[in-house]
């Protein structure tokens, strides 16, 4: 019973913690057989829960979010612990019309959501398509962030190319809104730098506790090239009209997209040293397309990037979000061992039978269960799931979405004990 | 009835669907009878949705086609009567949530089955559904969330209706995609689903319709 469970981890120092736990999952990243299977908290808002304050307080006062992150680690001692997924510094600064924050757009105890919006219209493909920078920073940008709308007046960015001719327009640079715009730029850098450093901080703090850092959450955010036009451009209405009206410019657009993708990836590994790249799904799980659609417009593009990055000496994972069991198959077809995957509510057993040679996996606790469930009931799928999906390794277990919002940490505490108990190899 | 319309409405060509409409208006067709082929167009799109072969794209485009061509007939139609017959159903995405796609489609193939759906929108406060039940008399509220923090705004929700003494009068229904039975017993709902096809198999079965 987990009343009696004795923590194998009890008595060690963290410098010996830390050694174990990162070899713990640095094996799983390898699709190796660890000790025992590793366990990963992202605690996100669960840190307000637990702490006694604001999701807004937990952005605004990192010194007391590392307080209670610290805190939380010790009390549940699982092998890799990560607290806010992301900071709102930057999109506060350049007035970010995609997204909402606690005390942003949404009261102190809001959930960070996205907003989407028709960012791109249907006609802007093709300035799209003739020069995606030029697009962008004229265009979409004055619509996307309310502090750049002076850039719709600047001159095109081709005129650059003009080298000392192009330097007489350099008073449009000195236009009111466009001075507030390259103002904002700056404070959103600053603001960038800080919670870059809050995040420094807070992964050094935890180290010395014994707790490693999940480090491929570290690297290139890049996604299926889809995903990339419907999230940030065309909206989901946007982008599944396209796929009637206009499919050889979504198709000519993708293959853009998947260009500076592979690109800009493959430029910060060099950079940071950091050999992974997260490509959060979205669209292509089930119920979103259809398998015709699948192939056509969101698996060869996927298919490509991923492979084109595996080439590269990365490692990318996906979120594969919302349900893949119809398309499974096809995520066999990915170079073996390379990559990894995070499935939310697949059947995780099925998951394990069809792509477990192909890829690591990280999964198998649902949210739900960890919200309202019994321990009991926690122990048993703790056990069927460190039995089933871990056998052989390259398992990580975690909740379908990583974070624990909303969980009971008796919960929590049962299930990373459990996993202990049941995840040994 | 004009097959062709219903055809082009149904098999996703949208441009021809328009440019028959305004045929079918310059010689004179009743505007009843095309919006009569819009709803037969519809059921045909609802039922490849259900039966798999049509997913969200066609959804929407379905939908487009049809608010445009309703633009071109509507100001033709002089009262348009309710034909809606197999209940009433408040929908929307509860409090501190703005996903709308599923709610969407949920609200979109429960009037092509036939119910008079009022659909409140995203971020609905509690008390927002408690004044519709009392205004618009549902039988069902079908509560939507994407969020884990929309767990515990159905569950606030159905303890507002719960405390304005509405509780009897309807049935509510919670979905999403990471809603499972155990959601459904913390919410204290009636039933949920993670897709369309189950909102309306349970509002069928709630109303007793066919």
């Amino acid at each position: 019973m987990s009343q009696t469970f004795k923590d194998p981890d009890a008595g060690k120092s963290p410098e010996q913690l830390f050694a174990e736990r990162s070899q713990r999952i640095m094996d799983v990243f390898q699709m190796k057989q660890p000790d025992r299977v590793p366990i990963m908290l992202g605690l996100g808002y669960l840190l307000a829960e637990m702490g006694g304050v604001t999701r807004q307080e937990l952005y605004e006062n990192p010194a007391k979010t590392q307080e209670i992150q610290k805190k939380i680690a010790l009390e549940f001692q699982p092998d890799t612990v990560f607290g806010l997924f992301s900071y709102p510094g930057p999109s506060i600064a350049l007035g970010d019309q995609m997204t909402k924050w606690p005390g942003h757009g949404l009261g102190p105890n809001g959930s960070f959501q996205f907003a989407e919006q028709e960012f791109m219209k249907p006609e802007d493909y093709d300035a799209f398509l003739d020069d995606t920078a030029d697009w962008a920073i004229r265009t979409y940008l004055p619509r996307a962030f309310s502090t750049l709308k002076g850039f719709s007046a600047l001159p095109p960015f081709q005129m650059l190319a003009f080298g000392h001719y192009y330097l007489t327009n350099l008073p449009a640079f000195a236009a009111p809104h466009v001075v507030e715009g390259l103002k904002a730029i700056d404070n959103a850098i600053k603001a960038s730098l800080e919670s870059g450093a809050v995040v420094m901080d807070l992964i050094k703090a935890m180290a010395e506790i014994g707790f490693p850092f999940p480090v491929i959450l570290t690297g290139a955010l890049v996604e299926a090239p889809f995903d990339f036009m419907s999230d940030t451009l065309r909206g989901m209405r946007g982008i599944m009209l396209d796929m009637h009206r206009r499919p050889e410019k979504l198709l000519a657009a993708q293959e853009k997209v998947l260009r500076f993708e592979v690109e800009y990836a493959v430029n910060l590994t060099k950079s940071t040293g950091s050999p992974y790249s997260f490509i959060p799904l979205h669209r292509g799980s089930d119920g979103f397309m259809s398998l015709p659609q699948f192939e056509k417009f969101y698996w060869p593009q996927l298919k490509s990037l991923i492979v084109q990055l595996v080439e590269n000496g990365i490692t990318p994972w996906c979120f594969y979000e919302g349900v893949w069991d119809q398309r499974l198959e096809y995520l066999a077809e990915l170079p073996k061992g390379k990559t990894g995957g995070l499935f939310q509510s697949s059947d995780i057993f099925k998951v394990k039978e069809v792509v477990g040679d192909t890829m690591f996996i990280m999964g198998g606790m649902p949210n739900t269960l960890l919200q309202s469930g019994s321990v009991e009931q926690v122990r048993e799928r703790t056990k069927l799931v460190c039995e089933k999906v871990g056998k052989g390794g390259g398992f990580m277990m975690t909740t379908g979405v990583l974070e624990l919002e909303g969980c009971d940490p008796k919960l929590i505490k049962a299930w990373v004990d459990a996993t202990k108990e049941f995840g040994v190899y | 009835m004009s097959e062709e319309l219903v055809k082009a409405i149904s098999e996703m060509d949208d441009e021809a669907a328009i440019n028959l409409t305004k045929e079918l208006l310059g010689k004179g067709t009743d505007p009843m009878e095309i919006l009569g082929d819009c709803r037969s167009a519809m059921e045909i799109v609802g039922k490849r949705f259900e039966q798999g072969e049509y997913f969200i794209s066609e959804l929407i485009l379905a939908g487009e086609t049809l608010s445009a061509i309703s633009e071109l007939v509507k100001p033709l139609v002089k009262a348009a009567a309710s034909t809606k017959k197999n209940g009433k159903i408040v929908i929307g995405t509860v409090k501190g949530d703005i996903h709308d796609i599923a709610k969407d489609i949920v609200s979109f193939m429960l009037d092509v089955n036939g119910f008079e759906v009022k659909d409140l929108g995203v971020d609905v406060a509690p008390e927002t559904f408690v004044e519709t039940i009392k205004s618009f008399d549902p039988e069902i509220v079908a509560l939507s969330g994407f969020l884990t923090l929309a767990h515990t705004s159905m569950k606030e929700t159905v303890e507002a209706i719960k405390a304005a003494g509405l509780r009897d009068k309807v049935k509510i229904m919670i979905g999403g995609g990471t809603i499972d039975a155990q959601v459904c017993d913390y919410a204290k709902a009636d039933g949920w689903g993670t897709d369309a096809m189950t909102a309306i198999s349970l509002a069928k079965q709630w109303t007793g319709a066919n």
